[in-house]
């Protein structure tokens, strides 16, 4: 028996993805975003939140997925890691969940089209479950802004 | 009793009355004949010196007490201030600083100040001056001294002093108060009675002496000679309102009576005798004086000078981002109050409108603090360069109500003075030299801070002798800084700024100020990292300006929010020029430019809906459009915009780590209804 995670769930098309309790803020609905001009297309903008002014990126957009217009079911999921706060646009937000650690299994090379290094693993809930877990600190390299910035140019 | 509850209060109050007497200090230094600076000079210093002696500091105490002895000889006319005093007593201020330092840091706040208070004493005794008659003079006070701890309390002066006021319509007070057995803090109560005698008259002696009952070193009662215009019953129920007093006794003197208190033998020796005969005459007029002073301190008294508290910044913080919430919530409040459109709802919103609008004010400024609290500190640090280096210099003070964010004020300090020491010691010539350059023998130093754009200047200017670029260069090949190629492909201006390389001097010799080639290399990484800039004007023999750009972080601005499209931006208002219509058929275009006529000049016209990639608004497809004409340092330039919604003041936060630098917008504000606006920064469009 490992360690006992807790983790919140949400949604991006057909695969469900956690991020670990700790690491998100708060989860908000959708709300006008303030785009920003001369970033990368994935970058939808800045909210306020609480006064705070944030950046919040489309999750789907910075796995390079297609994106969606935003539903009823859209969630902001605001994470602090690296010591920056960010939003992510997902399809849905629903469910904490508790996990075994020992579950999380290494990731395969490509998951529903995400490398594997925005990966830490899959977690195994239940018979049919799984839940992939998201390595924030590489999903929020900064490096690769950059790099992305310098291909569009 | 724990005293710990009360140090955070002395520390503020005692930094408090050090700055404020050092400014008097100095005002009296360039007016020594006010006397009403040396009241309120005198004040402070008591204060100071009642506080240190109840919290336990007995050398702030004693030192100040000393200090206190010579204003009080300066107040009563008896003294006049010559620059050995002054510089006694400003040497007297750095080491109340010092020890108050240390009490701030946890120290004790014990110095060594025997010398110090040496030198004060024998400004005191009159015998600074003439070191022959010292020893005479000495002997003669150690007399007065045994004659007054004999019964006798007062000495033939204090005699004299309640004589003349009496004769003068004034009214002489004999009064012992006696403070109750079970009371805890004797120096204390006893400190609040001087004060009340204070307000009401002039205490000519204490027994025991002022500064041992400020430290706890009497029993239960002490004697007072009073000079005062009140009447009996009055001084006698203001000390007994003090807590803790057990019984006021006031007695009135006559001339006759005083005799009882004086010294029964009048065969005072001769030395003596000629100082108090020298004395009376300008006493009478010091009397009138100082009563008046007493009468505006009074008035003073009544309006309590800038009361503060000082407040964690984190908190402020957080109760700014509060207020951001609400504001959201107000906003939507007034919609659906506009739907439901009921009187008296409407009413309320509309009222909580108007109280938050002030309420918003009042919580953006908290966190702005005028660069007046680092200013403030200079002119006294000038004057002793200045002395030290034997020059004559003005310093010059503008823009100290500039107000910059906390943060930044607290970093900004040490970097000034840096600046500042430069321009003293290489800047501003000698004296001789600068007649033989036919300026005026005194330098002057600008200081100045205003606002333009999103940043804060601070100027650093000298009317000294400029930057030598090529002397500059040829030390910089010397240290290895840079190559004789490089060097000649650099600008005069490029050149000069390599004064702020690491390890580089100009000074042909090094002083104690400046020379070791330490300081402007730190003064540009410390600007460097509170994210500003420094840069040069320098001219041969007509002086240099140094000039530090500071952002302005998280502070509020006055903007202009236009509208592109269906979003809002915002444009600092320093930078705007103008705003206007041009018809689009004015535009030429020049190399490939547009430009337009403006005002009699050709300027570039900017197409802000292409640089931000506004996809709502295309300027192409009007027939007339709104400009704001910006402005960076003589070059203008104009935007191109959609709409204008109006004038605001704003709050500015940073976009966030994540994002990376974005050209053109500064940061980030959040407007009234809860939404961000980007702020453009008008520098990026103007080269």
């Amino acid at each position: 028996m490992g360690e006992e995670l807790k983790v919140i769930v949400f949604a991006l098309g057909q695969e469900e993805y956690g991020i670990e309790v700790d690491k998100v803020r708060t989860i908000e609905r959708m709300q006008p975003i303030t785009r920003v001009p001369k970033t990368p297309t994935f970058i939808k903008g800045v909210i306020n939140l609480r006064g705070i002014v944030i950046p919040v990126l489309d999750l789907r957009g910075r796995f390079g997925l297609n994106e969606t217009e935003p539903t009823e079911n859209s969630r902001i999921i605001i994470v602090a890691a690296n010591e920056m706060e960010v939003g992510f646009i997902v399809d849905s937000a629903n469910d904490v969940i508790d996990i075994d650690s020992d579950t999380i299994d290494s990731p395969p090379e490509v998951v529903g089209g995400i490398q594997a290094k925005y990966l830490q693993g899959i977690a195994k809930i239940g018979d049919k479950r799984l839940l992939v877990m998201l390595n924030l600190s590489e999903v929020l390299n900064k490096n690769e802004i950059m790099q992305l910035e310098q291909l569009e140019v | 009793m724990d005293m710990n509850a009360y140090l955070s209060m002395f520390i503020d109050e005692s930094n408090d009355h050090l700055q404020a007497l050092n400014e008097n200090l100095l005002k009296l230094e360039n007016d020594p004949q006010d006397l009403s600076i040396v009241q309120v000079i005198f004040r402070s210093a008591h204060t100071l010196k009642g506080m240190s002696a109840t919290m336990g500091f007995e050398d702030l105490a004693s030192l100040t007490h000393e200090m206190e002895n010579v204003l009080d000889l300066v107040r009563n006319s008896k003294l006049s201030m010559d620059s050995f005093i002054f510089d006694t007593l400003f040497k007297g201020l750095d080491a109340l600083e010092a020890m108050v330092q240390d009490v701030v840091e946890g120290g004790t706040g014990k110095a060594d100040v025997s010398a110090l208070i040496v030198s004060l004493q024998s400004i005191v005794k009159g015998d600074y001056k003439t070191n022959a008659s010292a020893a005479p003079s000495a002997a003669a006070n150690a007399a007065e001294g045994n004659l007054s701890s004999g019964n006798e309390l007062l000495d033939i002066f204090q005699l004299s002093v309640l004589k003349q006021s009496i004769e003068a319509g004034s009214k002489a007070y004999y009064i012992k108060v006696t403070l109750r057995e079970d009371c805890v803090l004797k120096a204390v109560r006893a400190y609040m009675v001087f004060d009340v005698l204070e307000r009401n008259g002039e205490v000519i002696k204490s027994d025991p002496s002022v500064q041992d009952i400020e430290q706890d070193k009497f029993d239960r009662s002490f004697i007072v000679f009073l000079i005062s215009s009140s009447d009996q019953q009055a001084l006698k129920d203001g000390i007994e309102s003090v807590s803790e007093v057990e019984l006021a006794e006031v007695v009135l003197l006559d001339a006759e009576s005083i005799q009882l208190y004086g010294p029964q033998n009048e065969q005072s020796p001769a030395p003596k005798a000629a100082a108090p005969s020298a004395v009376p005459q300008p006493q009478q007029e010091a009397k009138q004086q100082v009563a008046a002073a007493k009468a505006q301190t009074a008035a003073a008294a009544t309006a309590p000078v800038n009361r503060t508290i000082r407040v964690d910044i984190d908190r402020l913080d957080s109760l700014m981002n509060l207020f951001s919430e609400l504001l959201i919530d107000r906003v939507r409040l007034e919609q659906l109050s506009s739907e439901i459109k009921r009187g008296d709802l409407s009413e309320t919103v509309e009222h909580m409108a108007r109280v938050s609008t002030d309420l918003q004010d009042i919580v953006l400024k908290l966190r702005m603090v005028p660069v007046e609290s680092v200013f403030n500190r200079f002119p006294r640090m000038v004057r002793d360069i200045a002395k030290n280096l034997d020059k004559k210099i003005d310093l010059v003070i503008t823009g100290a109500e500039t107000e910059l964010d906390r943060t930044v004020i607290d970093e900004i300090g040490d970097p000034l003075v840096h600046l500042l020491r430069n321009s003293l010691d290489h800047g501003v010539e000698m004296p001789a030299d600068r007649i033989a350059a036919g300026k005026s023998d005194t330098g002057t130093v600008h200081l100045r801070a205003f606002h333009s754009g999103n940043h804060v200047f601070i100027e650093v200017e000298d009317d000294g002798n400029g930057i030598d670029a090529a002397k500059v260069s040829r030390i910089a090949i010397k240290n290895g800084v840079l190559t004789e190629e490089e060097a000649k492909k650099l600008s005069e201006e490029q050149l000069q700024m390599l004064i702020f390389a690491p390890g580089f001097s100009t000074a042909d010799k090094i002083s104690d100020l400046s020379g070791r080639g330490v300081g402007l290399d730190v003064v540009k990484s410390k600007i460097t990292s509170l994210g500003g800039h420094v840069s040069i004007r320098s001219k041969l023999g007509q002086g240099t300006i140094f000039s530090i750009q500071l952002p302005l972080t998280l502070s509020i601005i006055a903007a202009m929010l236009i509208k592109m499209g269906d979003e809002k931006y915002a444009i600092p208002l320093s930078s705007i020029v103008e705003t206007g219509i041009i018809q689009r058929d004015k535009i030429a275009t020049v190399h490939g430019n547009q430009m337009i006529e403006f005002r009699g000049s050709v300027i570039p016209v900017v197409s802000l809906s292409r640089v931000l990639d506004v996809e709502s608004f295309n300027e192409d497809d009007e027939q007339e459009t709104e400009i704001v004409v910006i402005r960076k340092g003589d070059k203008l330039a104009a935007l191109m915009i959609d709409s204008f919604i109006g004038q605001s003041e704003i709050v500015l936060k940073s976009l966030g780590k994540y994002l990376p630098a974005v050209k053109a917008i500064s940061g980030a504000t959040i407007l009234g209804d809860g939404q961000v606006a980007l702020i453009i920064d008008p520098n990026a469009f103007i080269k």
